[in-house]
């Protein structure tokens, strides 16, 4: 148990051994110490400057004073003030106006582009052309018009939300709720379907035609158009939310729909608001001749 | 039969019972499908553990021989690489689940949430956990000269701690989880890890005190530190008041960002000492041992040794900059973090230059190879860890990939190599082999091993400084320039570069499984060696 010098090495063991390993004494490199030294000083070259030592009620508040919650509320003033000078536009006019200013598409469009993936393109997709229950954006069909000011307030306050200016509409469970019997649901599924030109069994869809006009046209109109006051879709358009398939019109007058759009008024502001209804309906215009 | 082995019975037993009616507290009351198997697993170990003390004071008292006590660390080994290709199985299908989200299948149980705690589990306490009770209970035995001091208490450590594993990986399919990160299973799980690992501590320290050596060696400070502070972490971290006993969810003592700083208190620490004490604990014994060179400076032993120690219980808070959490504590993690390279570089120049002397081995012998790289990239991750933990570095990597590539390239690189490394070596030696069963596989192990790690890390940097960029980007006007979904766009060419290298990863895994398996049931070495000679209890031998 003494110390030996390690032949590969030149440096003294400690004379320790455990299972046949041992140690050498080799100092601590000076470059290291160094380094050592370095970092500890620069820590308390920190200590001195910023918030570092907790005492029992105060800690050390450090001699710049740097306080993160000072700087954060700083930089997002500055951030909303920045932000409020370069889209006051927004808050300026209302969205009827704006829509007639050619260039804002071009000023604004990339960031308004931000705005709506980050809060719409879940449902809508980034294309806005809608996915399976969720409607599409960027054609011409509307559920509740397609004016600035209707765009807005369905943005503001959704459809079937909590909040008290939503817009309502539910289509009613016509199966689960016995209103129709099952043959009668399949009658009107064939004459849903005829509206649209699809293919359907036409002495089927005749007797849906009376059906339709006793349980559907009060909403969706006699022609099956839908109408823009009650947000109920038009049947004949070919275009559809929830699947144009006889398996997908079985399903609805069965169990009914009831879709929800959030309203955003309390989640976005205003100008947000506007600038998101702006991007509908350029989104819109590229359908139209 | 001595009157402490009556003692240790004694409480064994006591502690079993407890365990056995909680599990049967469980399974009676118990509302929930899943809560209720895992009544009936706990009782079913606790039972299987009571039978098999009754037999052993039935029996007529056995002699206890005067060799070390390796059984029990061939079943840690065993179930080292089963936990672990679990563990790696599902981390890679979690890599190719985020490069392709249908991957799930849309099923409640298989999407990410609820796996990524399977794998996080798997590898941390199955794979990391079970090689550290194993490795550790071999080196305080070989560097104490001393069969470790219980016949029945390395099973209960060894079988509780498993029972804990097998809880928490079958408790998150079905929604069981506490959701403190690294902490999730619930309050039943975490009391019987609690008995396992205090039953850890009490049997290390038993063995410590009955050694033949003058001093303890520097891996058993290692391993000390990581079973007292883990024994400390969890039990603070798990503070919590259960709602009933009819179903698993508890809620935490801690509210607001005192949970927080507790919970990444105990986060970071789990990553300091389980991750780092316990397998500096492996390095300091497999590396010199299988270099046959001494440690190279006994002095960067001890500097490293209490620098980390002592400075990585400061630390955590660095994984809450710019939050809620008062400056102070924010400034005070992040100088301690900054202290904390040269001690952890210290460590590391320990290790690299223990292979003064013995270089050609390198090149030769894989499983030296596996643990020089392990060095390495404990450097590189420690480096990083520090830079990361500069608040203003933080605003760049935080929440972003970069902390994921950080955190792998940590766990991948230093904790799965260094136990490879180090199981390449221990199992021929427990289960008397010439050697490892092909060194051909064991490099073709380590290349594919290191080309995956190399591979993952890399992607995570590119992933994360580009997302980070991307998030910090603004136009004049002072908006975004992407939207989150543009990053998320980004990302997948990184995903896909992840999920490729964690495949190659698991495979060089699954090769290194085979070659153990081969070794394991391949011819037993002749003659007796060295470190099958019998032990005496005398210290001047």
């Amino acid at each position: 148990m003494t110390s030996e010098i390690d032949q590969a090495s030149g440096q003294p063991t400690t004379g320790h051994e455990w299972d046949g390993i041992r140690e050498l004494d080799t100092p601590v490199p000076r470059s290291m110490s160094l380094c050592m030294w370095v970092s500890i000083a620069a820590s308390a070259v920190l200590w001195v400057l910023y918030p570092a030592f907790p005492f029992i009620n105060d800690y050390t508040r450090g001699v710049l004073g740097y306080s993160s919650r000072t700087t954060v509320t700083q930089k997002v003033n500055q951030g909303n003030a920045a932000r409020q000078a370069a889209f006051r536009i927004f808050a300026d006019k209302t969205v009827t106006e704006l829509a007639q200013i050619p260039d804002l598409k071009h000023r604004f469009g990339e960031a308004i582009g931000v705005l709506y993936r980050d809060n719409c393109s879940a449902c809508h997709g980034r294309d806005l052309a809608g996915q399976a229950n969720f409607p599409n954006l960027a054609d011409a069909h509307w559920l509740w018009s397609g004016t600035p000011d209707d765009i807005e307030l369905t943005l503001q306050h959704g459809i079937n939300h909590s909040s008290e200016d939503t817009r309502y509409a539910e289509m009613p469970a016509f199966g689960r709720d016995g209103m129709l019997e099952k043959d009668e649901i399949a009658q009107a599924v064939e004459y849903v379907l005829s509206l649209s030109g699809s293919d359907h069994d036409t002495g089927l869809a005749e007797i849906g035609a009376g059906v339709f006009a006793d349980s559907c046209a009060a909403c969706h109109g006699d022609a099956g158009t839908g109408g823009l006051g009650n947000g109920a879709p038009s049947l004949a358009d070919g275009a559809w939310i929830y699947g144009g398939s006889r398996d997908a019109l079985h399903e609805t007058l069965r169990h009914g729909r009831a879709g929800v759009m959030p309203g955003w008024a309390n989640r976005l502001s205003p100008e947000e608001i506007r600038m998101l209804t702006l991007y509908v309906l350029w989104a819109g215009q590229d359908d139209k001749p | 039969m001595s009157r402490s082995d009556k003692i240790e019975g004694a409480v064994s037993a006591l502690i079993l019972i407890c365990v056995f009616l909680l599990g049967v507290a469980i399974l009676g009351w118990g509302r929930q499908a899943g809560y209720v198997l895992h009544g009936w697993l706990i009782a079913a170990a606790a039972a299987c553990g009571l039978l098999y003390l009754l037999r052993l004071f039935s029996d007529p008292p056995r002699d206890i021989p005067l060799a070390y006590k390796d059984d029990v660390i061939k079943w840690g080994v065993l179930l080292c690489f089963v936990w672990g290709i679990v563990g790696f199985t599902v981390g890679d299908v979690l890599a190719w689940q985020l490069a392709v989200p249908s991957l799930n299948g849309d099923m409640g149980w298989s999407n990410f949430g609820r796996m990524r705690p399977v794998h996080t589990t798997a590898v941390l306490f199955g794979f990391a956990g079970n090689a550290l009770i194993a490795t550790s209970f071999y080196v305080v035995q070989r560097t104490s000269r001393a069969r470790i001091a219980s016949e029945t208490a390395p099973w209960m450590v060894l079988g509780g701690y498993n029972l804990f594993v097998l809880l928490a990986v079958t408790g998150y399919p079905l929604g069981i989880t506490q959701s403190r990160e690294y902490a999730e299973p619930e309050w039943y799980a975490d009391l019987i890890l609690l008995f396992a690992w205090v039953s850890y501590l009490v049997l290390y320290l038993r063995t410590l005190a009955r050694r033949a050596e003058p001093h303890i060696y520097v891996a058993n400070w290692y391993f000390l530190a990581y079973i007292v502070v883990i024994a400390m972490l969890h039990t603070v971290n798990n503070l919590a008041v259960p709602v009933s006993i009819a179903y698993p969810k508890s809620y935490a003592l801690f509210s607001g960002v005192q949970d927080a700083m507790t919970q990444w208190w105990y986060g970071h620490n789990a990553a300091g000492f389980l991750l780092t004490s316990g397998f500096l604990g492996m390095m300091y014994y497999f590396l010199p041992k299988a270099a046959g060179r001494p440690i190279y400076s006994y002095r960067l032993s001890i500097i490293g040794f209490w620098g980390i120690t002592f400075l990585y219980l400061w630390v955590g808070s660095h994984h809450l900059h710019y939050t809620a959490l008062p400056d102070w504590v924010q400034y005070l993690g992040m100088t301690m973090s900054v202290i904390l390279l040269v001690p952890s570089w210290g460590t590391v120049f320990n290790g690299i230059f223990t292979l003064n002397g013995a270089w050609d081995k390198v090149r030769t012998d894989p499983a030296i190879r596996f643990m020089m790289v392990a060095v390495l990239f404990y450097g590189l991750t420690t480096f990083e860890g520090s830079f990361l933990a500069i608040r203003p570095v933080n605003t760049l990597s935080h929440y972003t990939d970069w902390t994921v590539g950080h955190v792998h390239a940590g766990a991948l690189g230093w904790v799965a190599f260094l136990t490879f490394g180090a199981m390449y070596k221990m199992v021929p030696w427990i289960w008397h082999r010439d050697g490892v069963y092909s060194l051909r596989l064991e490099a073709w192990h380590f290349w594919l091993a290191l080309s995956g790690t190399l591979i993952y890390v890399g992607a995570m940097w590119n992933s994360g400084i580009t997302q980070a960029l991307m998030w910090q980007t603004y136009d004049a006007n002072g908006a975004f320039v992407f939207a989150f979904i543009d990053t998320v766009d980004a990302m997948r060419p990184y995903f896909f570069a992840r999920a490729i290298g964690g495949f190659l990863y698991l495979l060089g895994a699954c090769i290194g499984a085979y070659n153990i398996y081969r070794t394991v049931t391949g011819p037993r070495r002749a003659p007796l060696g060295t470190d099958e000679r019998p032990l005496t209890l005398n210290a001047g031998e």
